[in-house]
């Protein structure tokens, strides 16, 4: 039985979608403090107004991040959602769970909370919706001592590392990336679990340019998986696809179901290809990989007959986020091609990672991310902060201001002046 | 001279008692520590955190740091 009227919130039912309003009706049934979010949200839709209260000092013993806390402001009216705070759950690298383990983080969320989740949040953990002040130290407890697992990061601190599922599936992958993000979530637990910075920092790891974990899009820092070298071209298998060979379907058989007619591989592989460096000569596929952007698509269109350079490494990318102040962003390429060493404890990407830190902790206002920090500063500046020489790769467009400032060691010879004499003639 | 890593923490609370607003910043600290290097900062207030003298408050997005006795807690 509705233990509110949602006349409002029941309009999203219809149509063919699925709806949360049916799934919390359902989880209603077995945790009823799930009618109040419909009641509450219905209100919110009447009133035109939030009705929870933003923020808290809620948390566990000794972490400054993981729950998020949040509160009703009409708990009278709805109070099952008095408190409904939200727990993040560090995923596992590549998102590799047991059933086992799903069932007992279930169990655990029935136990402590509403049972709601979201699989997986934006940043990459796994999200408990709806608990308790009360409950929050022995989820803990549980958590950490039967599952072995931890929370993950929320506020102003490095939020939990996100990867691909890289090297144990994927032929593409040009590094570890499942390696790195376990050993950086290792070695970076004290800026995971306690607040570290002006503002949230993000590290996704995709292992080759098809970018599983849109690490481009929703993290500060992107490490994404690249080669230096030529792509790798397999001749016998390219003219298997020109003759439609059924063992060499285009795209791994991904796009089946269409009738797509025979293979065409100048019209979807090279008048496609974005920097119109690919061309056949007689039969042979020929590619200028010196004017090959990596976008993969002719990789993803036959990857029986092409494959990713021999050299990997990744390409180093900063500055995404989605917009709270200003519109959203794609990290802006930094560092061309570094080396992803385990063998070095990954000390390179370590070493990019600090001299970051070091400068927009410094630099950066509150509440600013590095990308906006970037954006106010230049890149030119942020470039030589990052003590990286300006390449081609790094201009997004053509210059829209017409003065150029030289630095007295960029001039042979340098210069003199006297600023203070120059002042006398000329008042500031 | 430098200032002592007690000194530090001092002006830290004296700080967060007197700013208008009882939420402060990792930011606002700096200039109680001039010599050190913001981590180092940020070391010194997540100690003060465990000790109780200082204590976390979190937005979900933004995290500030606040005088326990300074702050309404919402289930009081
Ligand atoms: C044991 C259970 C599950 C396994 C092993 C699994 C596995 C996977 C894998 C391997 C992919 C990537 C597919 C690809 O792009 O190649 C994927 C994607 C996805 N899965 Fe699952 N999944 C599971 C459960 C779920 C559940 C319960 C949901 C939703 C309630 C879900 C929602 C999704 C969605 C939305 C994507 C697409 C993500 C994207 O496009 O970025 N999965 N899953
Ligand atoms: C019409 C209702 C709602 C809409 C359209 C909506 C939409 C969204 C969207 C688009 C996101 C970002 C998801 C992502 O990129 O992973 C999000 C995140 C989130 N939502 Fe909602 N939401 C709704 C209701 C709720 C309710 C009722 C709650 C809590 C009871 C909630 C709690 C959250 C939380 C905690 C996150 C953050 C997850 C993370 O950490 O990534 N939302 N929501
Ligand atoms: S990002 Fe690349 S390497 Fe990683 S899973 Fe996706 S396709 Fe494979
Ligand atoms: S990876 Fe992209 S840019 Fe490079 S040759 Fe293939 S289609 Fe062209």
């Amino acid at each position: 039985m509705a233990k509110h009227e949602t006349p409002l919130l029941d309009e999203l039912e219809k149509g063919p979608w699925p709806s949360f309003v049916t799934d919390l009706k359902r989880q209603a049934e077995t945790k009823p403090e799930c009618w109040d979010i419909l009641g509450q949200l219905e209100l919110s839709y009447k009133d035109r107004i939030t009705h929870w209260k933003h923020g808290g000092i809620v948390g566990v013993f000794g972490y400054g991040g993981g729950i998020v806390g949040r509160y009703s402001d009409v708990p009278a009216q709805f109070p099952g959602v008095e408190h409904f705070h939200t727990v993040r759950i560090a995923q596992p690298s590549g998102l590799y769970y047991t059933t086992e383990n799903l069932r007992a983080l279930m169990d655990l969320w029935e136990k402590y909370g509403s049972g709601v989740t979201n699989m997986h949040g934006s940043t990459g953990d796994m999200i408990f919706l709806g608990t308790r002040t009360e409950n929050l130290e022995p989820l803990f407890w549980d958590l950490t001592h039967d599952l072995g697992q931890d929370l993950g990061g929320s506020g102003s601190n490095l939020r939990t590392p996100a990867c691909c599922l890289g090297e144990s599936r994927c032929e593409w992958a040009c590094y570890d990336s499942q390696e790195i993000c376990n050993h950086l979530t290792q070695h970076y637990q004290d800026e995971i679990h306690r607040p570290a910075f002006p503002y949230k920092f993000k590290f996704k790891f995709s292992a080759c340019p098809n970018d599983c974990v849109a690490a481009i899009a929703r993290s500060d820092f992107s490490v994404i998986g690249t080669w230096k070298d030529n792509i790798r071209i397999d001749q016998a298998a390219v003219k298997e696809y020109m003759a439609d060979n059924a063992e060499y379907p285009s795209n791994g058989g991904a796009h089946k179901g269409g009738d797509w007619g025979p293979f065409d591989i100048q019209k979807e592989v090279i008048d496609l290809c974005p920097t119109q460096c690919m061309w056949m000569e007689g039969d042979e596929l020929k590619i200028d990989d010196a004017e090959c952007t990596r976008c993969m698509h002719c990789i993803n269109v036959m990857p029986r007959a092409l494959r990713p350079g021999a050299e990997k490494g990744a390409s180093i990318l900063i500055g995404a986020k989605a917009p709270i102040l200003d519109g959203a962003q794609f990290s802006t390429l930094v560092i061309p091609f570094i080396e992803v060493n385990k063998e070095s404890d990954f000390e390179e990407v370590i070493d990019v990672i600090e001299k970051v830190w070091d400068w927009w902790m410094e630099v950066g206002k509150n509440r600013e991310r590095v990308g906006e920090t970037m954006q106010r500063v230049g890149l030119p500046t942020f470039l030589s902060v990052m003590e990286v020489e300006p390449l081609p790769q790094h201009v997004k467009e053509p210059r829209s201001n017409p003065y150029v400032f030289w630095k007295e060691e960029e001039v042979p010879g340098g210069w003199d002046r006297d600023v203070k004499e120059f002042r006398k003639r000329h008042a500031a | 001279m430098a200032l002592s890593v007690e000194e530090i923490e001092a002006a830290m609370i004296a700080k967060a008692e007197k700013s208008p607003k009882p939420q402060l910043y990792i930011k606002d600290f700096y200039a109680c520590a001039p010599d050190m290097k913001p981590r180092e900062v940020k070391k010194i207030a997540n100690a003060l955190v465990t000790k109780g003298k200082l204590m976390f408050w979190s937005s979900g997005s933004t995290t500030m740091y606040a005088v326990p006795s300074r702050i309404k807690d919402e289930e009081k």
